[in-house]
This record gives structure tokens, C-alpha cells and sequence, in this order.
């Protein structure tokens, strides 16, 4: 096991390498597209919320690829592939008593999200 | 999972009422928690998604009632004991040891 030296800490930590990954995966969706979030409810670790599942949202940016934490937190590998700025209005999530003014924008990767 | 750190529609919980100047730390313990997690990630043992899911299994009635450094406490604790490099036995006899210096 090699522990990070002091001398090193702060090159190391301004350095990140973050979640992007620089490899070229098709993405499954384009700007403006609906899309359909899934309904599961792993035991596993996953960034997509239970108020959000199931709802139709849309495409509102491509940040571009990124790793998987649903997989990468299990140890089950990066499984590369884009993440989307996706937007929901508040009456799709919270129905039709929530202001019609209110929405959310959630970061989503393609594995949660089908065409709708 | 379906844990606690969703909490996304809950009510109850009151008004998010944030800190005028709050400052990065507001205990010294909570400065070397989070020193220690991530001079302990640099070990390569475990990724930062594998963290959160450590701090998202806390027991829900307990990851409720403590703070956001403790998570990251119990989060820790539950990497270095799943990848074998503490025992929770090493950590109750040390714990006793710290009780047994506060107490003389």
C-alpha cells in the first residue's frame, strides 16, 4: 500500500483528475430531447433521486463523459458515458399543486434515462 | 439505496438556514476527519463514489440525528474496516484509551 508523501500532497490535490473521462462514448440523447427516468431502487450506491424516478424531464445540457458511480462504487468498473443536465418542471415531481414557476435541473447519466 | 441522504421531499425537517461567514470547519475534529479521509483515499484502497456509499449506509435514525462530519467519521470507519485495515476491535481499544486520558 503506497501512502501519498506530504511533498506531494498539494500537487496531488490541485491536479484532480475528477469524474470526467476522456474517452469517446455515443451519447444515447441530444439537447432538447424528453427523456423518461427509470424506476429502480437499488441497494447499490445511485445518483439519481426517488423523487426523481419514473418522471419525464429534458435534455437541457451535455456535460460530456463521465464515470458511472453506480458501478464505480460497487467496485464493478468506470463504465464510462455522458451525463446530461436534465431539466423537470415542478409539477412533473412534485404534481399539480407545486408552482408552476419552480424547476429542477439534476445531472443524470444515460444509464437512468430512456426516450420519451 | 434508498437511505437517509435522499432526502429530496421530506418534511419536517425545517428551514435551510445558512450560516452568515460559516466557516470550513467549526471543530478541530472535524478538520482531521476529513484530512484523514482523504490522506487515507491516496492509499488506493477504495474510489470517491465507494466513499459515499460508506457514509449513505449509516443507519438511517442515526444518519439523521448527527452532522455532516460525523457521516464522513462513520464512512471511514466502514472503509478501513471492510478493507481490512483496522478491526473494529482496534478501534474500541483505542477509543478507551483516548476515554482513559480525558478521564485522569
Amino acid at each position: 500500500m503506497k501512502a501519498l508523501p506530504a511533498k506531494d500532497v498539494e500537487h496531488t490535490l490541485q491536479n484532480s483528475r475528477g469524474a470526467r473521462v476522456d474517452e469517446d462514448v455515443p451519447a444515447k440523447f441530444a439537447v432538447g430531447d424528453r427523456v423518461l427516468t427509470r424506476n429502480f431502487n437499488p441497494v447499490g450506491h445511485t445518483r439519481l433521486p426517488r423523487y426523481a424516478r419514473g418522471r419525464h424531464g429534458v435534455i437541457a445540457r451535455d456535460h460530456g463523459v463521465f464515470i458511472f458511480p453506480d458501478t464505480h462504487a460497487l467496485g464493478e468498473g468506470m463504465k464510462p458515458q455522458h451525463l446530461y443536465s436534465v431539466h423537470f418542471t415542478g409539477q412533473e415531481l412534485w404534481g399539480p399543486d407545486a408552482s408552476r414557476c419552480n424547476g429542477v435541473c439534476m445531472d443524470l447519466w444515460d444509464d437512468y434515462l430512456d426516450p420519451a | 439505496m434508498n437511505g437517509a441522504h435522499d432526502l429530496g421531499g421530506m418534511h419536517g425537517l425545517g428551514p435551510i438556514d445558512p450560516e452568515t461567514d460559516e466557516p470550513v470547519f467549526h471543530e478541530e475534529w472535524e478538520r482531521r476527519c476529513f484530512a484523514i479521509t482523504l490522506a487515507t483515499g491516496f492509499l488506493g484502497q477504495w474510489n470517491i463514489d465507494m466513499s459515499r456509499y460508506a457514509r449513505e449506509r449509516m443507519h438511517p435514525g442515526e444518519y439523521l440525528r448527527t452532522s455532516y462530519y460525523e457521516h464522513w467519521l462513520h464512512g471511514l470507519q466502514t472503509l478501513l474496516v471492510e478493507k481490512g485495515m483496522l478491526t473494529e476491535d482496534e478501534i474500541a481499544a483505542r477509543m478507551a484509551e483516548l476515554a482513559g486520558e480525558q478521564d485522569s
